[in-house]
């Protein structure tokens, strides 16, 4: 029996909701000391990713996210039956429970900025060539002006570079305000100033949003896409310990693990 | 599958795809069985993801939903 894994909930208790994942089987919890892997049974490959399979794939960690920590899983896990599935819980439980701890009763926000970097470099220049009129009508020597037009490249790289700081800060101010963690990242392309995402308290979820229409306001002659609530897929740590449990450590786990608590999940089904 | 989940969100099909095919917890392992051709098709979706400047491309594409920017 194979078995396609969604998520890692902070719960060891059946799932009350029926929840249904891909190829419309049921998904249950199997529970590993006093965590859970969430599972439905799948019996072929999935054929490919199509927009179907993906929207099940998240839509069963979503629900999962009203009533659990979740530590989402990447598409298309699917272990060798459950005795794999628990030495797999085994190998990872502290570090499964460790981001659970980090991600209980928070939610995932992504916001992108699109900025007009055409515009915003036409403004750069503009402003150089207006401080440096005098230079620029001079009658260079071809090597001077080769350097120059280098020099000209390199402080409008630096300057636009420097506008991109300025706005990520400000913007990332009224962000962090409501945020336990952050992962920002700058210039991926020329228009996309700003790709970042968030870790947000649900109790604060209003306050994160009033602080981006805030921020949307002050610009907007920027694009932007603010997407959320999600699971913390972007705020997993797996430290490389994994699988290298002690074996005392892993002869204390396997003494927590009943045959009870392995048999929940299969009287779900 | 229940649509409004995804539906009652600000969200677009580009962003679940960064998320769910590229995010979240990856477990490796001789337990784990990997499908070969994900990596692929992956890839060749990682090529669509990489830029939102793309996204105005993909719309209309069969395989892209509606882009919702923030209201």
């Amino acid at each position: 029996m194979k078995l396609y894994l969604y998520g890692i909930i902070d719960s060891s208790d059946r799932i009350k909701d029926s929840i249904y994942g891909l190829e419309g089987a049921s998904v249950y919890n199997i529970p590993f000391c006093n965590i859970g892997a969430i599972v439905s049974e799948i019996n072929q490959p999935i054929q490919g990713v199509t927009k179907g399979t993906v929207l099940e794939h998240e839509a069963v960690t979503e629900k999962l996210m009203a009533n659990f920590a979740v530590l989402p899983v990447r598409f298309q896990t699917i272990i060798d039956g459950r005795d794999n599935l628990l030495s797999v819980m085994q190998s990872y439980y502290k570090d499964f429970r460790d981001n659970l701890d980090r991600v209980r009763n928070k939610v995932e926000f992504g916001i992108k900025v699109i900025w007009p970097s055409d515009k915003i470099k036409e403004q750069i220049i503009n402003t150089y060539k207006e401080g440096n009129k005098k230079v620029l009508i001079s009658s260079d020597s071809p090597n001077k002006r080769f350097i120059r037009k280098k020099f000209e490249r390199y402080v409008i790289n630096e300057e636009f570079q420097k506008r991109a700081n300025k706005y990520i800060k400000v913007m990332d101010i009224f962000f962090s305000k409501f945020a336990a963690e952050k992962k920002t990242e700058k210039l991926k392309t020329e228009n996309l100033l700003m790709d970042a995402v968030y870790l947000v308290e649900k109790d604060k979820e209003r306050n994160f949003r009033e602080a981006f229409e805030h921020v949307k306001s002050a610009r907007p002659d920027f694009k932007y896409l603010f997407s959320g609530p999600w699971p913390a897929y972007n705020f997993v740590v797996l430290s490389k310990k994994s699988g290298l449990l002690r074996d005392s450590e892993q002869a204390d786990l396997l003494d927590k693990v009943t045959q009870d608590q392995i048999l929940v999940g299969a009287d779900s089904i | 599958m229940d649509n409004a989940v995804t539906r009652s969100k600000d969200i677009t099909l580009l962003e679940i795809l960064d998320r769910v095919l590229d995010k979240g917890v990856v477990i490796s392992g001789d337990a784990v069985i990997s499908v070969a051709d994900v990596d692929l098709i992956y890839l060749g979706l990682k090529v669509l993801l990489s830029s939102v400047e793309t996204m105005e491309q993909l719309r209309g594409s069969p395989f892209v939903g509606p882009m919702q920017e923030a209201k």
